[in-house]
């Protein structure tokens, strides 16, 4: 019971405002000291070991150097810029390319730290500068930048194939398509909020002077040099030249290689850069620490057999059980990150869906499409965090935390279609 | 009332991993119910300990009284824990028991880990490891130079002295990495394992093993834990231990054999490679050489290897004119 | 008051520092995975100790990376209340939280962390992977490293909040919340 009023504090002391990391760090100081002594936090150096031994995670320094050398050079700027100009004088032409371009960042990472953070810095200033609802222009951010969970290379994938036994390629391929209607319907949100409320994002101006085909021609001659920084990374990716987290590394290289081109280069320019990557990255990985003390005081304390035994109460009946079984994903992630809530949970009901003749396929699927969920609900959602401690001092947790409900919505409609359709995309319920 | 002892056990393998955590969940049941109760062992997995490679450092420090791993995983903390695992071109499973239980096995290992205060003994076995997967095959020593692979340890280090590029890759990015030709071949454990990883979806070529003939796991006991327990608990604990290895050996057989029949069923593209006479020549001097300069290096070192080469020698001869003669015949009459 | 300054100072400079270590670091890190990829494709090379440099490059770039975070106020807070309160109730915040979560957190993760570094160093344990780097205690005495800089950026976060409350600086002047994007 002591993890539960663990969360309980926690959340209250969160609104103080001490830095979360080291709020969720303290806060399991005292709770672990209290059950089990000091003695507990001899685990502690294990658990950062195993942090920086998590090649995967390199992927997040790497990536957000990335972000800041495009936006210190106005690299990023000048490609999202372009890419709303294309848009004519449809209003939310911005946030659209922001979508486009989380989901290409998504193919090639799936480290939510490395996308949220690459994409708030790339697309927040040119959104605000644009006069853009802060609220739609975090939210548009939050969810693009968490695809990476759901499309494949993901993690997320990878764990439950492992946890499930199910070959991570079935995987892989399965979540394509769950993928690419996330997509759609955020674009199509944005088509139809923009509509409705015009003034939420503005189309970009357009130059009198120019005709429309000039204006077409000169934007796609802008976005080409950025896009092709993006195509190196995702071509090295699917040509086998690099890992997953190596193709980070070209990117930020490459970055480097486009101020060159731009004359946009300075030594002064990359320390810059590498001193504002490092204080991001720190403020990731504080919070990775911070949360790994909380996640260890709260299995030491028995709230992973707690839970287990809660678990083992879900009703029978195979819709029952879905609907049940997903509430509960939904709710714990709002609490526990996703590589607990895979690990504890996942091996409880795999079994249970297994002797329901479930197709642990679909299930496993459900279960992606849910934790993805997980980083973006408030107020635990460690995207929102993230994108937070990114942000400028006028965009307040609030903004963040209102601006993703839409898009929360917009998940829960995609899962709800998978469950009850699942033909529609490429799966069935049962063997 | 007599006393109860709750021990905990770290293991190296995530909560569900199947045979590797069923050795340690086996093995605990049983000291339960032999000991109606009094002797408890409650088992953390990887997830929750979140140092699979610490459990020799938290079992030495008594922070967990038991650990389920693998010896050969401290090699780079005490390099003499490499040889209680499985050695290239060493003894098989049957062999490799009886070096342990009725040669000098145990008494070897002991003096390996007694300075660290812990206490090792066989964990189970996973037979013989396959030789891993390939996206092309190996027809000379020539194919092997530069060939990118994913095998570490030991016999990443035999694989490089014959030109091999060992790599490391992060787990999660293995299958990838194979898919898109980022590396050109994996080594893991054996049809059952691997078939969970989906190497067999993007690489044919499936060798044969040579490097791993016996994988013996290891239950590590903080020495002190040993000291508290009474006669009959640790008598218990010594059975149940022993019982749940062989039980894996048992299990590993059975689950490697239906993996792949599905693997033969399911992925017809899959084809079984023995690597070329000229290979193994060349692999089996690497393996020599590096052996003589582990026991050049180290007394300890020495005393084991020999142990180990005039047990192999003794015991081979036996299983030629045994189990080989049979399967040879066997192979005859079909 | 004076020494409160000066002592103040001295903490930012020690923060800085490792600012500065982990810029080096992130550059280098950089370097070293670029080398290892293109060295793998083009020239068909593969080192482990090239790759396990990696890692090693990578954790110094965090671990270094969280005082000079704290120092600069890099870390993410909850700002429902926190920025519509005054500097006097932000510095009480700040001095509280450093001493009830910073400094003890910093101190149990220091001495545990001394006793795994030293572990490792007694064992002369390196890597176990073929043609992997040697001397792990290196990297991992970064651990309790980092604690220590932790800790004196905690007591840097006490000593700005006095110098807030005394009315001589303010958060909104030196400290951005964030504020990259
Ligand atoms: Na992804
Ligand atoms: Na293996």
């Amino acid at each position: 019971m002591i993890g539960m009023i663990m969360f309980g504090v926690a959340m209250l002391m969160l609104m103080a405002g001490f830095p979360v990391a080291f709020t969720f760090g303290g806060v399991a100081l005292f709770f672990g000291i209290y059950a089990e002594g000091m003695d507990l936090f001899a685990f502690m150096p294990f658990r950062i070991m195993s942090v920086m031994q998590n090649t995967v995670l390199m992927a997040v320094p790497l990536f957000i150097f990335m972000g800041v050398v495009l936006q210190r050079t106005k690299l990023a700027e000048q490609l999202l810029t372009s890419m709303g100009r294309l848009f004519g004088g449809l209003p939310g032409g911005l946030a659209i390319s922001t979508i486009l371009v989380g989901a290409l960042l998504a193919a090639s990472t799936g480290v939510v730290g490395a996308s949220v953070v690459a994409m708030g810095l790339i697309s927040l200033p040119v959104m605000l500068a644009h006069k853009y609802d802060k609220r739609l222009a975090t939210g548009t951010i939050c969810a693009s930048g968490t695809l990476g969970q759901i499309v494949p290379p993901s993690i997320i994938l990878i764990i439950l194939g492992d946890v499930i036994g199910i070959p991570v390629g079935d995987l892989f391929k399965a979540a394509v398509w769950p993928g690419v209607v996330l997509i759609g319907l955020y674009i199509a949100y944005i088509l139809i909020l923009t509509r409705l409320k015009p003034e939420t994002a503005p189309a970009m101006p357009q130059d009198p002077s120019h005709s429309r085909k000039q204006e077409v021609v000169s934007a796609l001659l802008a976005i080409i040099p950025p896009l092709a920084l993006i195509v190196i990374v995702l071509g090295s990716i699917f040509s086998g030249i690099a890992t997953p987290t190596e193709s980070s590394a070209l990117g930020g290289v490459g970055a480097v290689v486009l101020a060159l081109i731009y004359k946009q280069f300075s030594f002064k320019m990359v320390w810059d850069s590498a001193k504002d990557t490092v204080k991001v990255t720190a403020m990731v990985f504080a919070i990775l620490i911070g949360a790994t003390a909380f996640s260890m005081v709260f299995s030491y304390t028995g709230g992973d057999y707690l839970l287990e035994e809660w678990l083992h109460m879900l009703p029978g009946g195979q819709w029952g059980f879905i609907i049940l079984a997903m509430l509960v994903i939904l709710i714990l992630g709002f609490f526990i990150d996703f590589v607990e809530i895979s690990f504890i949970i996942v091996p409880i009901l795999a079994p249970i869906a297994e002797a329901m003749g479930i197709n642990m396929l679909w299930f496993a699927i459900l279960i992606a499409m849910n934790l993805q969920t997980s980083f973006l609900t408030p107020p635990f959602g460690f995207s929102l965090f993230y994108l937070k401690g990114v942000a400028p001092p006028e965009v307040r947790t609030v903004d963040i935390y209102r601006g993703i409900i839409p898009f929360i919505l917009i998940q829960i409609l995609v899962l709800a279609l998978i469950v009850i359709f699942p033909e529609w995309f490429g799966m069935s319920s049962t063997y | 009332a007599q006393d109860t002892f709750t021990l905990r056990l770290a293991e190296t393998w995530g909560p569900n991993f199947p045979i590797f955590g069923d050795a340690s969940k086996n093995m605990a049941k049983m000291a339960e119910e032999m000991s109606d109760g009094r002797l408890r062992i409650r088992i953390d997995s990887a997830n929750k300990h979140k140092a699979p490679f610490g459990v020799f450092d938290m079992v030495k420090a008594g922070q967990y009284d038991m650990g389920h791993s693998a010896s050969y995983y401290w090699k780079g903390k005490v390099p003499n824990t490499l040889f209680f695992t499985s050695m290239p071109f060493g003894m098989n499973a049957m062999e490799q028991y009886a070096w342990f239980y009725h040669g000098e096995g145990m008494e070897l290992m002991q003096e390996v880990y007694n300075p660290h205060n812990l206490m090792s003994f066989p964990g189970g076995n996973t037979g013989i490891q396959m030789g891993g997967w390939f996206r092309k095959e190996i027809k000379s020593v020539e194919d092997l130079q530069g060939l990118k692979m994913r095998i570490p340890g030991f016999a990443g280090e035999v694989f490089a002295e014959v030109g091999v590029s060992p790599t490391n890759i992060a787990p999660g990015e293995l299958y990838t990495a194979l898919e898109r030709n980022t590396i050109d071949a994996v080594e893991w454990v054996g049809p059952a394992l691997d078939l969970r990883l989906g190497f067999q979806q993007i690489a044919d070529y499936y060798y044969t093993g040579w490097h791993e003939p016996a994988t013996e796991l290891q239950f590590l006991v903080n020495k002190k834990t040993w000291e508290k327990l009474p006669a009959d608990l640790r008598e218990i604990l010594r059975v149940s231990m022993r019982l749940a290895s062989y039980e894996m050996l048992v299990q590993s057989q059975h689950e490697n054999a239906k993996a792949w029949a599905s693997i033969q069923e399911e992925y017809p593209n899959v084809q079984i490679k023995k690597f070329p006479d000229e290979v193994f020549q060349a692999m089996k001097e690497a393996n020599d050489k590096l052996l003589k300069e582990a026991a050049a290096g180290d007394e300890l070192a020495a005393k084991i290897v020999k142990s180990q080469q005039e047990y192999l020698e003794q015991s081979r001869a036996y299983t030629d004119i045994s189990e080989r003669a049979y399967l040879n015949t066997m192979g005859e009459v079909e | 008051m004076r020494w409160i300054i000066k002592l103040d100072e001295g903490l930012a400079r020690l923060s800085n520092l490792c600012g500065w270590v982990a810029c080096i670091a992130m550059i280098l890190m950089a370097v070293n995975v670029f080398y290892d990829v293109v060295s793998r494709y083009a020239f068909n090379e593969v080192s482990i100790g090239m790759q396990e440099m990696e890692w090693h490059l990578y954790s110094i770039v965090f671990l270094f990376g969280i005082p000079y975070a704290l120092r600069t106020d890099g870390h993410v807070r909850v700002d429902v209340f926190y920025t519509n309160w005054s500097n006097k109730a932000k510095a009480w915040v700040n001095l509280v939280g450093a001493v009830i979560f910073v400094l003890p957190f910093a101190y149990l993760i220091a001495t545990y962390g001394y006793a795994f570094a030293l572990d490792s160093y007694s064992m002369g344990e390196g890597s176990g992977d073929p043609g992997g780097l040697p001397h792990r205690y290196l990297i991992k005495s970064v651990i309790p490293i980092t604690a220590f800089f932790i800790a004196t950026a905690g007591l840097g976060m006490i000593t700005y909040a006095l110098r807030v409350m005394s009315g001589e600086k303010s958060y909104a002047s030196e400290h951005s919340a964030g504020g990259l994007a």
